[in-house]
């Protein structure tokens, strides 16, 4: 590993300043669970690291009429095992096992694994089918931005190198309203081949209102079909239906090939899971809420 | 009578006496060593698979502060030995290289320069500041690039990337296939993975300052293999020196050439296979001149060194091998010439990285094969062409390619009856990492015969029991002769461990059960393989390797001590490494005594102490080979002791019992005397009574075994699968392995080398791939593209032992192998079996999801053939 400098500060203020003042040369360490495997095969070489994790601020989980958030140095065990979360961020909750191992939730960070963008980790399409909201802070002030906005690229997100993502904030789940989150993966605890996050909301008169079928493992971003959601929206919740967003999305999806699945696997995947996901959430929706 | 049955610990699932030490974290692994004033090593490697090293800079790596030295391939011809080819078979090529690449590189990862700094690192740090010119070459990464002549040639000197070959007729071939009602052809292929031991590679090369002795801490299988393969490749000096001190040791020298001479009078095998081997040696010397100079430099380097500075070997705790320790590595003699250079001790330790790009790899192999049957499914013969890649630098001090063609070729009958064989070899060389030896080398033959006797039976219309119940050797038929030569002894018990197998899980009725779960849709299967393993095999097995083989390995010594305090130390030459040697060996060595098992401690791994042999741990031998030697010197011992007790008691031998450590007169066993009384005794009596004790030691005891009459291994393994044909994905519900491996020592340690292999075997099906692409860059070299299973992916897997009693002296026998040997065929067996109604017939090893769905017509073929 690489020789950096250590930094850690004890508010958002000093980590904002040091990201300021060393700009390029710096990386925020949240879990350092992607990072430092980085450092360790020497594919990063950053001279400074601002570890946050001791930031008192940015360790709580709230559940407000804001919406659910959660701080940048809060664990996905932390959120895994709160009370709140099935309640208050149910696709969050669904999809917090099928991360990595308990060993690596008990580090990693939720924010981290926004930041990093990693378009086969489950947050990042769970934030863009929950229509999340990033909180960043730099030393010139905060701004949010929508998930729909944020994830750029391969390991690219809209965060620029002095910004700091202090939090993610999960609009309140709406009632009539439910989440599936599911993945085929090599092993147990790895990264999926491809997954998906969806959402389905049903209206009163037991229809389709609202749809959202975020993929993840899809391409260079979390992946939200719209041709599928559309198709869906006004129909009702039925096995018919899911059969012709799951076609849908196997049709329009242009996922990845590598030496783990080709292309044409993960397609066809990504259309299986979408007939899934979609019973269970539309099971959930219409079960009364979660 | 088997007495050792009756003991009170052999037998038994007596807790392993090193997991205390290991569970806690007190183990002593490679990189718990620690020596003052230690310096670190890190290597430069080659980022491309084929290049021509223009110029190397290492200005600014060798200005940065706490860089010691750099050494590169060129360095390295002043002050090494190149490696060289050790074996002899005609039409094989064996090149000569260096610890570093000179010149040309040759795979992704080929060592290019050894730094060695303060730490780890700064050595790394300065690696980044290396400046290496490449111009890179088309690499190869397939069989048919290595034999496309307009390719290019991975070792200029050869003219062709084509290493060896071999073509044997064992039986009537002809006949077999003229009288044939059906001809069967297809063809397998294995993917290259990987050993992948949790404890990679490692060494630290200790360097006393005051005297610049050596002693080479290692992580390895054999410990006086390291010592004398490194005391062969390093400490080079210039010839005349070399003469100079041979004349000056002239003594020394006359001796080592006498012991050669009484060792070849004592050994008549080996003179013969000299003379056999001699036109075979002659020819190579002529054609592969540069290997003649490489061979006879580092000898005659080794016989004028002055034998004060040969270097020590001590090996701690192993983590694991699987094969890959059976070697000494490029990097462990650029460690050794670093720290040689520099009379300092060096550490290095592989990390994950490099042990998935260069540690060892194994098993990419594919047979093309024409089975001869009857209609009834009698097999009449084989005709079967082995291909193997094995990378681009062999192994030293052999290459585990042609060990595993000449053990495939040897093993391919299997259990069955085959009257008639042809076989070819053909070993190819390409821009890949070093293949080596891994757990069951030959394990190719099982995957390939028990794919093949499914394939056949199918074709055939027969059950899959029924072709093999048709084939394999019964009890009534033996003893009897492998058509390659081996001799089958009435303890091997394929027939009986098959029909078992069966027994244990309905296996006869599957179709039933089968058609009504596709019925239900639910689509599962059932494979099963079988198997012997030369766990060591008949007198003599090692002898299908090469001439000579038997005679130079079959030799397994012993010493044991009774030390003052009466607690007993043997000493042997295996190297545990996850086997529990410290568990079993005292087992047997406690109930041969009559003393408790804390009684009795095991000392390995150090070539002071450690008798002479080079094998180490290696190919499930050590059941056989070191039990029945602890058995031979325990009973050395034993005598011993009960002479001295029955002076001390004044009583007649046969009349003292030794029971839990208490030595008494039978039927008194209220007067009794201590094993530290009789090494007080013996010590007081001195040396006729002492053996060849040194030191302390009370009494010593050594004995060589030969191996006896050695014997085989075997089993059955059944596994059951569901599939999920929306996404791929192979459950085990079930798997069952039936086993012999004769009398069990420790049913735990059995089971747990069972499991493990089983493992790999599943791994490599699903899971684990060293995949290249078709230029030959590596890409698998971390644990998120090679995966290894893990709990979460391996069933219980359930045992059932047979053990077939004999008189036979030391009837143990390993299953070191054999799981990871039965495994992929069972496996790929069930798969097919899965999706027999969809026709698909499995002819590769690997099968990760999206490969199943491929097979079974759900999405369109894309993945690479391997
Ligand atoms: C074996 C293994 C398996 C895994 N499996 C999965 C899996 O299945 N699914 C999955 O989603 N993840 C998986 N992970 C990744 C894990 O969830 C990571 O922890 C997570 O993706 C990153 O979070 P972190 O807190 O560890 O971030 P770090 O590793 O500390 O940082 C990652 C990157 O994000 C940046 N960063 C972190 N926090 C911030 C912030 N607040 N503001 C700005 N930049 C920031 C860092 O500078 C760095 O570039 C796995 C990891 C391992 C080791």
């Amino acid at each position: 590993m690489p020789a950096f400098c250590y930094h850690r500060p004890a508010t958002v203020e000093e980590a904002v300043g040091l990201l300021a003042e060393y700009g390029s040369d710096a990386k925020v360490l949240a879990g350092g669970q992607s990072l430092v495997p980085l450092l360790a095969l020497r594919l990063s070489h950053p001279e400074h690291l601002v570890d946050i994790g001791r930031i008192d601020g940015l360790a709580a989980v709230d559940d407000g009429p804001a919406g659910f958030t959660v701080g940048a140095a809060v664990r996905h065990a932390d959120v895994e095992l709160s009370p709140v979360t099935g309640r208050a961020a149910p696709l969050v909750a669904a999809a917090m096992p099928h991360i990595g191992h308990r060993a690596i939730r008990n580090r990693g960070t939720v924010c981290g694994s926004l930041a990093h963008a990693d378009p086969a980790a489950e947050l990042p399409a769970v934030a863009l089918a929950a229509d999340a909201e990033m909180v960043v802070r730099s030393a010139s002030g905060e701004r949010t931005i929508p998930a729909a906005d944020f994830f750029l690229g391969y390991l690219t997100s809209a965060l620029d190198e002095t910004e700091l993502l202090t939090a993610v904030r999960f609009p309140s789940w709406p009632r009539s309203t439910g989440g599936s989150v599911a993945e085929v993966s090599r092993r147990h605890g790895d990264y999926a081949l491809v997954g998906l996050a969806a959402v389905v909301g049903v209206g009163d008169g037991g229809r389709v209102e609202r749809a959202a079928l975020s993929f993840f493992g899809a391409g260079a971003t979390p992946v939200r079909v719209t041709e599928a959601e559309q198709v869906l929206v006004g129909e009702h919740p039925d096995p018919a239906a899911f059969a012709e967003a799951a076609d849908v999305v196997t049709k329009s999806i242009e996922p990845p090939g590598d030496n783990h699945a080709t292309a044409a696997y993960r397609a066809h995947v990504a259309g299986v899971l979408t007939r899934r996901c979609l019973a269970e959430a539309a099971g959930r929706a219409t079960g009364g809420g979660a | 009578m088997r007495e050792s049955l009756m003991g009170k610990y052999v037998g038994a699932r007596v807790n392993r006496v090193e997991d205390k030490r290991l569970l806690a974290g007190a183990g002593r692994y490679i990189d718990d060593v620690s020596v003052p004033d230690m310096l670190h090593a890190a290597f430069l490697r080659s980022p491309y698979p084929h290049a021509e090293i223009g110029s190397i800079d290492l200005t600014a790596a060798q200005a940065l502060p706490g860089v010691h030295l750099i050494l590169t391939g060129e360095d390295l011809k002043s002050r090494t030995y190149p490696f060289f080819g050790t074996l002899n078979f005609p039409r094989f090529y064996q090149p000569t290289f260096w610890a570093l690449a000179v010149d040309r590189v040759r795979h992704v990862g080929d060592p290019v320069a050894i730094v060695v700094a303060d730490s780890r690192r700064l050595a790394e740090d300065a690696c980044e500041l290396i400046e290496v010119d490449y111009e890179p070459l088309p690499g190869i990464a397939t069989v048919e690039q290595a034999l496309d002549a307009d390719r290019a040639v991975v070792w200029p000197k050869s003219k062709t990337n084509l290493h060896y070959q071999a073509s044997e007729r064992f039986g009537d071939v002809d006949a077999a296939f003229a009288a044939a009602e059906r001809v069967i052809v297809e063809t397998f292929d294995q993917h290259r993975h990987s050993n992948q031991p949790m404890e990679a590679r490692g060494i630290v090369a200790e360097v006393d300052p005051s005297s610049g002795e050596m002693t080479i801490h290692a992580s390895t299988q054999s410990a006086h293999m390291v010592k004398w393969c490194i005391a062969l490749l390093t400490g080079r000096r210039p010839l005349r020196r070399v003469v100079r001190q041979m004349i000056s040791q002239r003594d020394h020298t006359k001796a080592i050439f006498k012991g050669m001479a009484d060792y070849l009078k004592a050994t008549p095998a080996m003179v013969a296979a000299l003379k056999e081997m001699a036109p075979v040696m002659l020819k190579q010397n002529v054609t592969n001149v540069e290997r003649t100079k490489a061979m006879n430099g580092a000898f005659v380097g080794l016989m004028g060194r002055d034998p004060k500075t040969l270097p020590a070997a001590l090996a701690g705790d192993v983590g694991g091998a699987f094969g890959a320790k059976t070697a000494v590595h490029r990097e462990d003699v650029a460690v050794c010439a670093a720290a040689l250079e520099l009379g300092r001790s060096v550490k290095w330790i592989e990390d994950r990285n490099e042990h998935l790009t260069v540690g060892s790899q194994a098993r990419e192999e594919s047979v093309d094969l024409a089975v001869a049957v009857r209609h009834d499914g009698t097999i009449l013969g084989m005709r079967a062409r082995l291909t193997i890649d094995s990378g681009a630098y062999p192994g030293f001090p052999y290459g585990g390619a042609v060990i595993a063609a000449r053990l495939a070729r040897t093993m391919f009958p299997g259990p069955y009856r085959l009257p008639a064989l042809e076989f070819h070899s053909r070993i190819i060389t390409s821009n890949k990492a070093t293949y080596l030896p891994y757990r069951g080398p030959w394990e190719i033959e099982t995957f390939v015969r028990e794919r093949m006797l499914d394939v056949v039976a199918r074709q055939l219309g027969l059950s899959r029991a029924e072709i093999r119940r048709r084939n394999l050797i019964g009890d009534d038929e033996l003893p009897a002769t492998m058509v390659t030569g081996p001799a089958l002894d009435v303890r091997m018990s394929a027939r009986r461990v098959f029909e078992k197998a069966m027994d244990v899980t309905g296996a006869d009725d599957w179709e039933k059960t089968r058609a009504e779960a596709f019925a239900a849709g639910r689509r599962i299967g059932m494979g099963f393989a079988t198997y012997i393993e030369a766990a060591p095999g008949p007198p003599g097995y090692m002898d299908n390797v090469g001439p000579g083989f038997s005679a130079m390995v079959d030799r397994e010594p012993i010493n044991a001590v009774l030390e003052a305090d009466g607690t007993v130390t043997l000493h042997t030459q295996q190297v545990t490494h996850g086997q529990s040697h410290e568990t079993t060996l005292a087992q047997l060595a406690a109930d041969q005594l009559g003393v408790p098992m804390e009684v009795i401690r095991i000392s390995y791994g150090n070539t002071r102490t450690a008798p002479f042999g080079l094998v180490g741990t290696a190919g499930s031998r050590a059941a056989t080979f070191a039990s029945g030697a602890v058995l031979l010197a325990t009973k050395g011992l034993r005598d011993r002791i009960v002479d001295l007790a029955a002076d001390l008691l004044e009583a007649a031998p046969s009349d003292i019992v030794v029971e839990d450590g208490r030595i008494h007169v039978a039927g008194t066993p209220s007067i009794a005397v201590t094993l530290a009384d009789v090494a007080h005794a013996a010590r007081e009596k001195g040396d006729e009574a002492r053996g060849a004790a040194r030191g302390d030691e009370a009494i010593r005891v050594s004995e060589l075994f030969d191996g006896g009459a050695g014997g085989w291994s075997g089993a059955t393994h059944v596994c059951f699968v569901e599939i999920d044909l929306d996404t791929g994905l192979v459950k085990i519900p079930r798997y069952v392995v039936v086993e012999d491996c004769g009398e069990i020592i420790n049913p735990a340690v059995v089971d747990g080398q069972i499991r493990g292999g089983v493992a790999q075997g599943i791994g490599a099906v699903l899971y684990e791939k060293s995949t290249y692409d078709d230029q030959g860059q590596f890409q698998a070299g971390t644990f998120m593209d090679y995966l290894i299973p893990t709990a979460m992916e391996i069933p219980d897997i359930e045992i059932h032992h047979v053990e077939t009693p004999s008189d036979v002296f030391a009837n143990y026998r390993g299953v070191g192998e054999g799981g990871a040997i039965g495994a992929p065929a069972a496996l790929c067996n069930a798969i097919e079996d899965a999706l027999s109604d969809l026709g698909v017939r499995i002819t590769e090893q690997h099968l990760p999801p999206a490969r199943i769905l491929e097979l079974a017509g759900v999405i369109p073929t894309l993945s690479p053939s391997r």
